[in-house]
């Protein structure tokens, strides 16, 4: 990615989409009464929006080009920061939704890096790299916060009235 | 499709403020982000959209749009469109439902649907599964099958083949997508949309209550069509190579889009002429 104003318009869509999905969880664990996955998620979508707001102060002077959707060049199907949604389950705990995170800001740290390995645009480079870092304090921190959380009993799923029983 | 030269509104402006209540891990939720993002990104005015459903998990989706919708009976969300767009040309009509509704209950209306080639785009959420009523076995459920009280041992038939069966009917634009594929499956939904004709998307949408093998989707799918059939005997060659989880735009055809039929030359008072003994 050698271009400036589409590196930035895959910077804007990466956290866009990140806090898209990470209200999308909260809302969809919300209907299903989990507070403390909702709020964990709450701040994730806050902080992906606080981000997007760096990368878009950033870009200004910079003309971002429209991409489509399906034009964008991520390394997966998604923007690679956009946690997935088939991991969430209606009785996760806060250790699984860390580890969620987790690995969205492991795979928005790879891309940036990814990207500064192989640009051959100086000023791509030094702002992937920034990012890079930025994202790697974020999983450093997101560590630290998962050390608080170990991992549930492993029964964490059994529901005694579970909502697929057959009638 | 021309992206380079309008502003495009945010997908958001597409989505209403009611909150999905489907599963969380739901393939549902992508395919409801896609129709938002397609529509934002043909800059088509939610006033000039129509979202037609029939019953079931996926017919919840008009709910969570804030272009028109109609929420229909089940498995009549097709008629219901098809008169829409009939009486309205000027309107995208978008229809979303499931396999149950669109395959068993709606099946009829699903092949002549197909037949009259109106210009619709129909997204059928298939997850082998009526997820709504607690997971009993739907058209497109494997034959052996043995999830459900109500089918000790598997439904025991061969599963309901929507592509063929599209194909032979006469739609004019066959597709598959994934929900993990967010965006192929927003740009085939507008290719779709800018299709002439009935446009017909079978999305694999994994059920993870009912399903929960079908987390194993994203390690199924896989791109094929690149490049849409516009002859029909072609994609039918295609499809018998098809595993089910091939994924693209199959069949584009060139077939006219049904258009309403003018209005009657003949007025009333010119048939009660005929009646007069």
């Amino acid at each position: 990615m050698d271009d400036l104003g589409t590196f930035l318009a895959h910077a804007v869509a990466l956290e866009k989409e990140s806090g898209e999905r990470f209200d999308a969880l909260a809302d969809s664990l919300e209907v299903h009464h989990n507070p403390e996955v909702v709020e964990l998620f709450r701040k994730m979508a806050h902080f992906s929006r606080l981000h997007l707001r760096e990368v878009q102060d950033r870009a200004v002077g910079v003309v971002l080009p429209h991409l489509r959707p399906w034009e964008f060049s991520w390394p997966n199907a998604e923007a690679p920061e956009t946690p997935s949604v088939e991991d969430t389950h209606y009785r996760m705990t806060a250790h699984h939704a860390l580890l969620q995170a987790l690995a969205s800001e492991r795979q928005g740290q790879a891309f940036y890096a990814g990207v500064a390995a192989r640009t051959v645009n100086a000023q791509v480079k030094a702002l992937a790299t920034a990012f890079a870092a930025e994202e790697g304090e974020h999983v450093a921190l997101l560590e630290a916060t998962l050390s608080r959380f170990p991992p549930p009993p492993a029964n964490w799923a059994e529901d005694p009235d579970p909502p697929n029983a057959p009638d | 499709m021309d992206g380079e030269s309008m502003t495009h509104p945010n997908p958001q402006d597409y989505r209403s403020d009611v909150k999905p209540v489907w599963c969380p891990g739901c393939g549902h939720f992508a395919v409801i982000t896609s129709v938002a993002r397609a529509l934002a990104e043909l800059g088509l005015a939610r006033e000039n959209v129509a979202l037609i459903s029939g019953i079931g998990c996926s017919s919840r989706l008009p709910a969570y749009s804030t272009v028109y919708g109609f929420h229909g009976v089940h498995g009549r969300a097709l008629p219901v469109a098809t008169g829409l767009k009939m009486a309205r040309q000027d309107l995208t009509v978008l229809v979303a439902g499931g396999d149950g509704d669109g395959f068993s209950i709606g099946g009829n209306h699903f092949l002549h649907a197909c037949r009259r080639n109106v210009d619709l785009t129909y997204i059928v959420m298939d997850n082998s599964v009526y997820g709504m009523t607690k997971g009993q076995a739907s058209p497109t459920t494997e034959a052996d099958w043995d999830g459900s009280k109500l089918t000790p041992g598997g439904p025991g038939i061969a599963p309901f083949q929507p592509l063929e069966i599209a194909l032979s009917a006469g739609a004019s634009f066959v597709a598959r997508a994934f929900s993990g594929q967010p965006a192929e499956l927003t740009r085939q939904i507008c290719e779709a949309i800018c299709h002439k004709g009935f446009s017909f998307i079978h999305v694999l949408s994994p059920c993870i209550t009912y399903r929960p093998e079908q987390r194993a989707y994203k390690d199924k799918v896989h791109q094929d069509w690149s490049q849409p059939a516009s002859d029909r005997t072609e994609a039918f060659r295609t499809l018998l190579e098809d595993d089910g989880f091939a994924t693209g735009i199959l069949f584009r055809g060139s077939e006219p889009a049904a258009k309403p039929v003018e209005r009657p030359r003949v007025a009333l008072s010119d048939m009660e002429t005929q009646f007069v003994v």
